[in-house]
């Protein structure tokens, strides 16, 4: 049927047209050569506050000022194929060192490879690889997924001592993140009988989506749902839209808990619509510039750096971290 | 044939022989199946607030966005063309929105000058559609590829990066507010189709794109306007567009600028195929724009609704649409009918010549 | 001609489509050796009854048989296979394949890798050869040759395989006086050698010169079949109409020449010309005058009409149009101005064959009056019952898809769209193509009866008979450019106008390039 040859092909061309994108996105200016160490950061680009927070605390980091010349490559509306054209332009460059914040866990040895055999030190920042393979990167610096989750896991058991039935909202299906966080949360609340989990569906990471889909939910479990396990604060907040809808009250009759920890979120927190806020600290500039200049002095470095996160659990903390939060 | 029979019966005939009959039939079946799940599931009832509740009304809350670029795609269609940006400029608009109403009182006054400059914002981007492909001449598929590409970058330049955050109670109303106990969201949309369609069909737009549709070169020595009429339906499909992007942000009043509008394309087209316009131009039907639009957000609402595991969703929404499509396509119809009715005939320009 | 067994014989063949019985009990025979004419006006059955030969159309009742077999074929793919090969109406080639991809079509040479397209383009060239078509490079464009030549092409395909029935639909509708010689030519060589030819045509001169046995359909009823000699050319007209032939005797009568005024010319081009279409050239078209474009194929005369509307846009040149400068660069502006023009090429520029007839006929006014004033469905009705009644469309049901309609009908409603929209200049090429007899007669008349009211009209026609009979004024063309530029009237005649083409360029080489020639008696 013509229709369905017509749509592969616009997915075809899409894609094709996301590549060339990204290529000239990264095939910038070749001009800083003077003595500054060059770094190309295979980023994921928009996706929310957190990333911002993120990436633009890395490019702040490694200013000129600190002697680095920083290559920005931001993916095209997160297609892993222009995040792996940009690496490999970033090798065929010859770049000092690659920081990589991966879009998706897999299809990562060949490239990863490439830039061992050019000598390039890759350095992964918050999203891990799989297969994880240590021996392809130097060390992954990132807040620890499962730590993070399991933090809500065990909020979720003291906040319930008599049980609760709840929802997971979760991002992409196949993001290690997702796995991770799922993997954390489940080792605990799984644990627990009296923690009923109803079901879990992805919205993207999406405040629309969110609010979809816990509006479905909600009705098909008759609005018997006590819990609501947000794997982002976006998504989060969608869920808290939801439920107001729905006639209930979030924080009394649904209990939401988030992760990242954005102004926006503890915003909420403090208004009491989310119950529950785990930090996944996206400020850790200052780490991976330490990881660095090591790896640039040939000194060993561990394969995995656990950034420290905080936690919220009440509006009053909420309101205590607001003034300064940078996210 | 009985020429005075012109009861029901004959008008439920006349259904069944449209394309869109079989998209009633999916979202029919789908309704089924999520009954089966739940008999309470087709329950509406008086919520809190005077308002009606239930899982239909959220279909069709969900509906309106891909009902306003269904519709828009299927006048593109019509001209043998295809509007790839209707995503993009989506997220534009909810852009161009949240980041006006970031700084501007909530007052009813700023929630319509959002949507006016929405209007204004998507024409515009309609209208660089219209010109890459009549007067430039590319190609529609290129020219609105790269208005869907530069427009998701566009959106990220008005908000810096941002998913922008806003309050305005109007502006959220057209989302999340109702009237007579419907999703008024639902109603504007509806109300933007049908003046879609009295639009097309009072007027001579639609024969005159249907001209252009099915034969361009005819067309044109029959005096008709391509380059005016191209115009036309790209602005068109813009702003039914931006609208729809009004409607997607105006939800949860935060504009995702890589999340909203994602993707939302291939659902107009998709819907659009599924009412029985054909990809190659020439006839359409709004009405069965709608329809797809509505079975597509059935679909998305099933799938949640069964609780379809995140991995499994695009299996699911494949395998109901490729059976759909074949439901539709002539060849498998025919297969199913046992006896070629005698007068059924091949034009005869169809038939290849040669051996 | 010997009376063998009959190749062909259909008997009692009938077929009804919604609303119509197109076909009731009818019979044909073809005999080897022998060319065999199939007759009927417009809507009469004779492409249908083709299609239900090859198998394109399902027959209802009757029998086919072949070689004395009974036998029901599956379509063009399946009659070729059977030995049936079959041009229909409508050109039907691929325009953007190459002239001897057309032609080889499914008949490609094939060498140990594939396709030897160098061979088959080889092959394609013999084959266009047989038809006069040598000159043609086979590696071009087809969409790039001019209607009669794709013609051509189209039968130079049938007959590339062996066959032992030919069946050509109109196949001459658009060639003039030489091509149909080449084309006769052809198929008297392959009867000679005992292929069955069925061929249509409504050219009665044509079809006394070439064939050896009529069979005439009138309203999908089978009226008769003759052996050509013996019936003349009246009994024949009157059984394809089934009424006395008076009415057909304006055919021949040349009609009063119309007094031309001298008021300043309604429109007025000089130097009008496109490059490698038409060279820089003069022409003024008055008020209530004829002015008929006569030339051989590939003279430019279709190229001329086209560069007036505005459908190719000149390179140079003005024209002015009641003494102000008018710029017609496109079809939309040229109606504005109420120019209209009929194109020859009934299919691809002409009916848009998924609308009906009523859209097809108002199409036109609608498009000058814009979409956002909708023609009103009074309006629209009054248009269609007027031109179907005038120019006898049947059957008449606006509502029908033009394609359903026969060919003759089509170009039928195709008149009707430009006659409606009441222009000052009506440009008509070929406009009688695929029309029966009668109804060309009436079409003609009713064209001269604008005419005499102060329609001006351009006129284009491969038959140069028809152009001296119909103009006031001839303008010749030849190789792209205008070489004559003739006052009708008594001193001109069809023989007459030959010779001007002839004689061009070999006389006094310093006068060639546009000369007025003006010969008056
Ligand atoms: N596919 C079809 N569906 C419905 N009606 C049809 C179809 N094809 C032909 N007809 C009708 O059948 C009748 C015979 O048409 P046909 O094309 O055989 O005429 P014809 O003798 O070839 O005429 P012409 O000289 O104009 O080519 C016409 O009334 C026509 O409208
Ligand atoms: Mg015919």
């Amino acid at each position: 049927m013509s229709a369905k040859q017509r749509l592969a092909q616009v997915v075809g061309i899409a894609t094709v047209g996301a590549l060339s994108l990204g290529l000239t996105a990264c095939s910038g200016d070749e001009s800083g050569g003077d003595d500054l160490t060059t770094i190309g950061f295979v980023a994921v680009g928009p996706e929310g506050a957190w990333r911002e927070a993120n990436e633009t605390n890395i490019q702040d980091t490694f200013t000129e000022e600190a002697g680095y010349e920083l290559k920005y490559a931001p993916a095209t509306n997160l297609d892993q194929k222009s995040q792996i054209d940009a690496f490999t332009s970033f090798v065929d460059e010859g770049v000092d060192v690659i920081l990589l914040s991966a879009t998706e866990a897999t299809g990562w040895e060949d490239s990863l490879k490439r830039a061992q055999e050019a000598e390039i030190p890759v350095i992964l920042l918050d999203r891990g690889i799989e297969p994880d393979d240590t021996d392809l990167y130097v060390t992954r610096i990132a807040p620890d997924n499962i730590e993070v989750s399991t933090a809500v896991a065990d909020w979720a058991v003291s906040a319930f001592p008599d049980g609760a039935n709840y929802f997971v909202l979760e991002g992409p299906a196949g993001v290690s993140v997702v796995n991770e966080r799922n993997e954390g949360f489940d080792a605990v609340a799984g644990a627990q009988p009296s923690l009923v989990k109803v079901g879990a569906q992805t919205a993207n990471w999406s405040t629309e989506e969110a609010k979809g889909v816990v509006e479905t939910v909600l009705k098909s479990n008759g609005n018997d749902i006590q819990f609501i396990f947000a794997q982002n604060d976006e998504m989060g907040l969608g869920a808290v839209q939801a439920v107001q809808e729905a006639g209930l009250t979030p924080g009394v009759d649904v209990k939401i808990a988030t992760i990242d920890g954005t102004k926006n979120a503890l915003t909420a927190l403090a208004a009491g619509e989310l119950s529950f806020v785990a930090e996944y600290n996206p400020l850790f500039g200052e780490t991976a510039l330490d990881v660095v200049e090591k790896v640039l002095a040939g000194d060993e470095v561990e394969s995995s750096i656990v950034v420290p996160s905080a936690t919220f659990d009440s509006p009053e903390a909420a309101e205590t971290a607001l003034p300064d939060r940078k996210f | 044939m009985s020429a005075n029979a012109h009861g029901p019966f004959e008008a439920l005939k006349g259904l069944v022989r449209r394309q869109y009959f079989w998209g009633i039939v999916a979202i029919a079946l789908l309704l089924l199946v999520n009954l089966a799940k739940d008999p309470g599931y087709l329950a509406v009832s008086v919520g809190s607030s005077g308002n009606l509740v239930g899982n239909v009304i959220d279909i069709l809350r969900a509906a309106a966005p891909i009902i306003l670029i269904s519709v828009g795609m299927c006048l593109v269609v019509a001209t043998r063309g295809i509007d790839l940006s209707v995503g993009s400029v989506m997220v534009v608009a909810g852009a161009v929105s949240m980041e006006f109403l970031k700084g501007a009182p909530d007052t009813v006054g700023s929630g319509l000058a959002a949507i006016g400059l929405v209007v204004v914002v998507s024409a515009a981007l309609g209208a660089v559609n219209g010109m890459l492909v009549s007067v430039v001449g590319l190609q529609p598929f290129i020219s609105t590829l790269v208005i869907m590409l530069a427009g998701r970058g566009l959106a990220k330049v008005i908000t810096g990066g941002q998913n922008t955050t806003a309050t305005n109670e109007m502006f959220r109303w057209t989302a999340n507010g109702h009237v007579l106990g419907l999703p008024a969201v639902f109603l504007l949309a509806l109300l933007l189709a049908v003046a879609m369609g009295l639009l097309v069909r009072r007027s001579a737009l639609g024969l005159m794109l249907e001209a252009l549709g099915m034969d361009a070169k005819a067309a044109r020595l029959a005096g008709v306007n391509r380059r005016a009429l191209l115009f036309t339906v790209y602005i068109l499909s813009g702003v039914l567009a931006g609208f729809a992007g009004v409607f997607a942000t105006a939800s949860v009043m935060t504009v995702d600028v890589s999340r909203t509008g994602y993707q939302l394309e291939l659902d107009a087209i998709l819907a659009v195929v599924i009412g029985g316009t054909s990809l190659a131009g020439g006839k359409f039907n709004i009405t069965g724009a709608v329809i797809g639009a509505i079975l597509i957000a059935t679909l998305d609402k099933t799938v949640v609704f069964l609780g379809v595991s995140s991995s499994a969703t695009p299996a699911f929404k494949a395998v109901v649409i490729v059976a759909l499509c074949l439901l539709q396509s002539e060849r498998v119809r025919r297969a199913f009918r046992k006896r070629r009715s005698a007068v059924a005939v091949r034009p005869a320009e169809r038939e290849k010549v040669a051996a | 001609m010997s009376e063998s067994l009959p190749i062909v014989e259909m008997a009692g063949i009938s077929i009804s489509f919604p609303g119509v019985k197109a076909l009731d009990e009818v019979g044909l025979r073809l005999f080897p050796g022998e060319v065999h004419t199939l007759m009927g006006e417009n809507g009469a059955g004779k492409s249908t009854l083709i299609k239900a030969l090859t198998g394109v159309y399902r027959i209802d009742e009757g029998e086919i048989r072949i070689s004395g077999e009974p036998r029901l074929l599956g379509g063009t793919a399946d009659a070729q296979h059977a030995g049936i090969s079959t041009v229909y109406q409508e050109v039907n080639l691929c325009s953007n394949l190459t002239i001897g991809e057309n032609v080889m079509l499914g008949h490609e040479v094939r060498g140990a890798a594939g396709i030897n397209w160098r061979a088959t383009h080889r092959a394609a060239g013999e084959t266009l050869e047989k038809l006069g078509l040598g000159h043609l490079n086979p590696k071009q464009a087809l969409a790039t040759l001019p209607l009669a030549v794709q013609q051509l092409v189209a039968i130079s395909r049938s007959m590339v395989a062996q066959c032992k029935v030919l069946i050509l639909d109109e196949p001459t509708s658009s060639l003039d006086a030489n091509e149909v010689e080449q084309l006769f030519t052809v198929i008297r060589s392959l009867r000679d050698q005992g292929v069955a030819i069925l061929f249509v045509s409504h050219f009665l001169d044509q079809v006394y010169a070439i064939s050896d046995r009529l069979t005439v359909l009138r309203n999908g009823r089978f009226e008769g079949e003759y052996r050509t000699h013996e019936l003349d050319r009246a009994q024949l007209i009157s059984k394809m109409i089934g009424k006395d032939v008076d009415a057909l005797k304006s055919l021949d009568a040349k009609g009063a020449r119309r007094v031309r005024s001298d008021a300043a010319p309604l429109y007025s081009a000089k130097g009008i010309g496109r490059k490698g279409a038409i060279e820089e050239i003069d022409i003024d078209l008055h008020r209530g005058e004829v002015v008929g474009l006569a030339g051989l194929l590939g003279s430019g005369r279709t190229e001329l009409a086209r560069l007036i509307y505005g459908a190719d846009r000149p390179d140079t040149g003005e024209v002015t149009m009641n003494d102000e400068k008018a710029e017609i660069t496109s079809p939309a502006k040229a109606l504005a101005r109420r120019i209209a023009f009929s194109s020859e090429n009934r299919r691809d520029e002409g009916i848009i064959r998924d609308l009906s007839v009523r859209e097809n006929l108002i199409l036109a006014v609608q498009a000058r009056r814009g979409w956002a004033r909708p023609l009103p469905r009074r309006e629209q009705d009054a248009i269609v019952e007027k031109y179907v009644s005038a120019l006898g469309v049947r059957p008449a049901d606006p509502e029908r898809p033009i394609r359903l309609l026969s060919g003759g009908n089509q170009q039928k409603v195709l008149l009707g769209r430009w006659l409606a929209t009441e222009p000052d200049i009506l440009i008509l090429d070929e406009p009688t193509r695929g029309i029966d007899i009668g109804a060309k007669a009436e079409i003609q008349e009713y064209v001269a009866g604008l005419a005499d009211d102060g329609l001006s009209v351009l006129f284009i026609s491969s038959e140069i008979e028809e152009v001296v009979r119909q103009s006031d004024r001839i303008v010749v063309l030849k190789d792209h450019r205008k070489i004559a530029e003739l006052e009708g009237g008594q001193g001109v005649s069809a023989e007459s106008i030959v010779n001007v083409i002839a004689e061009d360029g070999l006389g006094d080489p310093s006068a060639d390039t546009a000369v007025r020639e003006e010969v008056t008696t």
